[in-house]
């Protein structure tokens, strides 16, 4: 248990007793079960919320970077323009650690350099409440350090046989716990139990990459030739469900939408992926990553090398849904530990002895 | 729940007025586009605007004027026909409407140029940002060794062909080639490499800028390497689809650099480590 973050205990029945005035106060999404698997959707009844234990399909991006989002409204006539943004109060429970990981790189990419209202808005305005998870197959953040977290987050929920532990993340968090419920201080039998769930946690990774992520850019560095692209580009279908799925894929594109009586419109951003074929497109039909080798080789060395070396972090949080998601079974796992194994058998690799590192 | 509006966004466009449209070609038109009163424009050559049209988006267009003065109030920008956005532009008239955002990227560095000989490469549309670096060039006269090499499909795809016995007067040696034999045409023919072999320079002090359609660049920077030139001296301005100019979109990203922000200009020794670039 990380001794600078404070704990209180909530019971089952004071938990729905909260969840049910954040309903009363708030728009409020979270996980819910759909059609069987874990989901976010809008929970306007505290029995709609089922904390899920492995990760939903789509991450939480959706309620800060939504799939289509309105920027400007334009008059066809006057051709004037006016901006757009949407935020409300909301409340999102149920986020994993790996999708809090996310959002805070994703609060990154739209506060640096040129700051983005509409998202900046819309995380302003929204109450974060994470929860603890178990590992599927896929999940593989333990390799990359976001298995925990202590900061991205108001609350923090880790399900215990007696109720909830809530971590506090911020003041408002505190705020909001204590407006709407009498918390009690935790008892060290309940911070034990919390403590063993994530010991267990931990044993519990099937996947992993092979070497520490520090060495993860400079592994891709060397891998621009290595045959799994062309190998992988062979079975992908470009269908660009990896980028939707992923809590760190941010890539969009920017389109006009006219009203059907041609008077104005919008100009709307929608979700785009650069495993699609346009995404590198110019006009002339010049494509700058021809080939389906070509587009996830840019995406895998956007996750692990790209955009380190532009944020000084990974752009992978592990939560593996681009893997899960993926009708022909390309597995970011095994590809990176494909890498990893090639990138050691070239000795010199990082001048360190492959028994030195993890593994 | 009340939805909360504010109004600050990097997305609004500002009004420009085309003030002139003069056709360059059968598929290019010239606007001449002033800011609105109390702007400052400035920008450097090879710099870009986003400029779009309400309904049919915005798309990146470079500057092809050059920013003499921090009097000037009008840019011009040279824009090709090819897709919805572009040839609703061409059906604008003086005293219409123009929305720009920008300008947006980095441009060439001009004070590089101190006392370096330049050899301006350019194909087709290229020549549109390589104008505003030879305006620019121009009027600072420094009296250095100025070449252009620009070759186009056909004679009447040269643009600004008009402009050329004025920058000769300047003293630049401007050479001209199209690809294939045509009846109108008694100089070269043959793409813009087969001009550089015919070139003198000093590979000490001459800087190569190109800029051209993508499949030109490996061509002419092999035929620059024969005469000497390093990746130090060579420039490029680089195209890429781009959707914001703000590094967000992910659209013009080569490896771990966003074209929009970046570039579009790179020294060729920057570009070592990205084999995507060309
Ligand atoms: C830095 C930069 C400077 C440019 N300068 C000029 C210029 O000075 N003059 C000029 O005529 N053109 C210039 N272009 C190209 C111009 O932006 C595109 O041709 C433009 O998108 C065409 O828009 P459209 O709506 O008319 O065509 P569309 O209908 O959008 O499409 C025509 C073709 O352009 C491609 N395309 C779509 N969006 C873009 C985009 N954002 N960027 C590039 N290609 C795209 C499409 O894949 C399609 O093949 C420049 C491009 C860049 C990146
Ligand atoms: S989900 Fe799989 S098939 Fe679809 S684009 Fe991604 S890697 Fe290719
Ligand atoms: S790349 Fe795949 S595993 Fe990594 S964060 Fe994105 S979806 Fe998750
Ligand atoms: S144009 Fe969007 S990131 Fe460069």
């Amino acid at each position: 248990m990380d001794k600078d973050i404070e704990y209180r205990f909530l019971t089952h029945a004071g938990f729905r007793k909260f969840i049910s005035c954040l309903i009363d106060g708030f728009v409020v999404y979270g996980t819910i079960k759909k059609d069987g698997f874990p989901a976010f959707g809008p929970i306007t009844d505290s029995k709609d919320l089922v904390l899920a234990r492995t990760p939903t399909h789509l991450s939480a991006k959706e309620f800060f970077f939504p799939q289509r989002e309105a920027l400007l409204e334009f008059d066809m006539a006057s051709g004037s323009h006016s901006p757009i943004v949407e935020s409300r109060d909301q409340v999102v429970i149920g986020a994993h650690p790996c999708d809090l990981a996310g959002l805070g790189l994703m609060d990154r990419v739209f506060s640096t350099g040129s700051t983005d209202v509409n998202y900046l808005a819309r995380r302003e305005r929204t109450l974060i409440i994470g929860a603890d998870c178990m590992p599927d197959d896929y999940c593989f953040c333990e390799s990359l350090g976001t298995e925990t977290i202590d900061k991205g987050f108001d609350l923090f929920l880790t399900e215990i046989k007696s109720g909830l532990l809530v971590s506090i993340g911020s003041e408002k968090g505190e705020a909001i716990l204590s407006k709407y419920t009498k918390p009690l201080p935790p008892k060290d039998v309940h911070l034990r139990e919390s403590a063993k769930a994530l010991e267990k946690k931990k044993r519990s990774f099937k996947a992993r990459l092979s070497a520490p992520k520090e060495e993860l850019p400079g592994i891709y560095a060397k891998s621009d030739a290595h045959p799994v692209w062309e190998k992988i580009g062979a079975i992908c279908y470009g269908c660009g469900s990896c980028n939707n799925v992923c809590p760190t894929c941010y890539c969009f594109d920017v389109k006009d939408e006219v009203t059907p009586d041609l008077s104005g419109g919008e100009r709307v951003r929608v979700w785009d992926g650069c495993t699609l074929e346009e995404f590198a497109k110019v006009a002339g039909d010049h494509n700058f990553r021809r080939s389906r080798a070509d587009r996830l080789r840019h995406r895998f060395n956007r996750k692990f090398r790209y955009l380190s070396d532009k944020f000084n972090s990974l752009f992978c949080v592990g939560c593996g849904r681009c893997s899960r998601t993926c009708l022909v079974k390309i597995n970011i796992t095994e590809v990176t530990n494909e890498l990893i194994r090639d990138a050691r058998t070239e000795d010199e690799y990082l001048g360190v002895p492959a028994a030195a590192r993890k593994g | 729940m009340q939805e909360q509006k504010t109004n600050i966004s990097a997305y609004l466009p500002l009004r420009a007025r085309v003030e002139k449209v003069s056709r360059l070609t059968d598929r290019e038109k010239l606007f001449t586009v002033s800011v609105p009163t109390g702007l400052k424009l400035r920008y450097s050559p090879g710099q870009f605007f986003m400029a779009g049209l309400p309904g049919y988006g915005e798309a990146p267009f470079s500057i092809t004027s050059a920013c003499l003065s921090p009097e000037d109030t009008t840019f011009e920008l040279g824009i090709r026909e090819v897709g919805n956005l572009s040839a609703a532009i061409h059906r604008l008239v003086s005293g219409d409407s123009l929305w720009i955002r920008g300008p947006f990227g980095r441009g060439f560095d001009v004070s590089g140029f101190a006392g370096k000989d330049a050899l301006f490469i350019a194909g087709g549309i290229g020549m549109v940002p390589m104008r505003s670096l030879i305006k620019t060039l121009a009027w600072q006269g420094a009296g250095n060794k100025y070449t252009v090499i620009y070759g186009a499909k056909t004679p009447e795809e040269l643009l600004f062909r008009d402009e050329m016995e004025g920058w000769r007067d300047k003293g630049f040696d401007v050479k001209l080639t199209i690809d294939k034999p045509h009846p109108d045409w008694s100089g070269n023919v043959g793409v813009v490499t087969t001009l550089i072999p015919g070139v003198r320079l000093d590979p000490e002090k001459t800087v190569a800028i190109i800029i051209g359609p993508p499949i030109m660049y490996k061509f002419v920077i092999m035929s620059l390497k024969e005469k000497g030139l390093g990746p130090e001296a060579i420039l490029v301005s680089l195209e890429r689809r781009m959707k914001c100019g703000l590094g967000k979109c992910g659209h013009c990203q080569i490896h771990s650099s966003y074209v929009c922000q970046e570039g579009p200009v790179y020294k060729l020794s920057e570009l070592k480590d990205m084999p995507e670039a060309l």
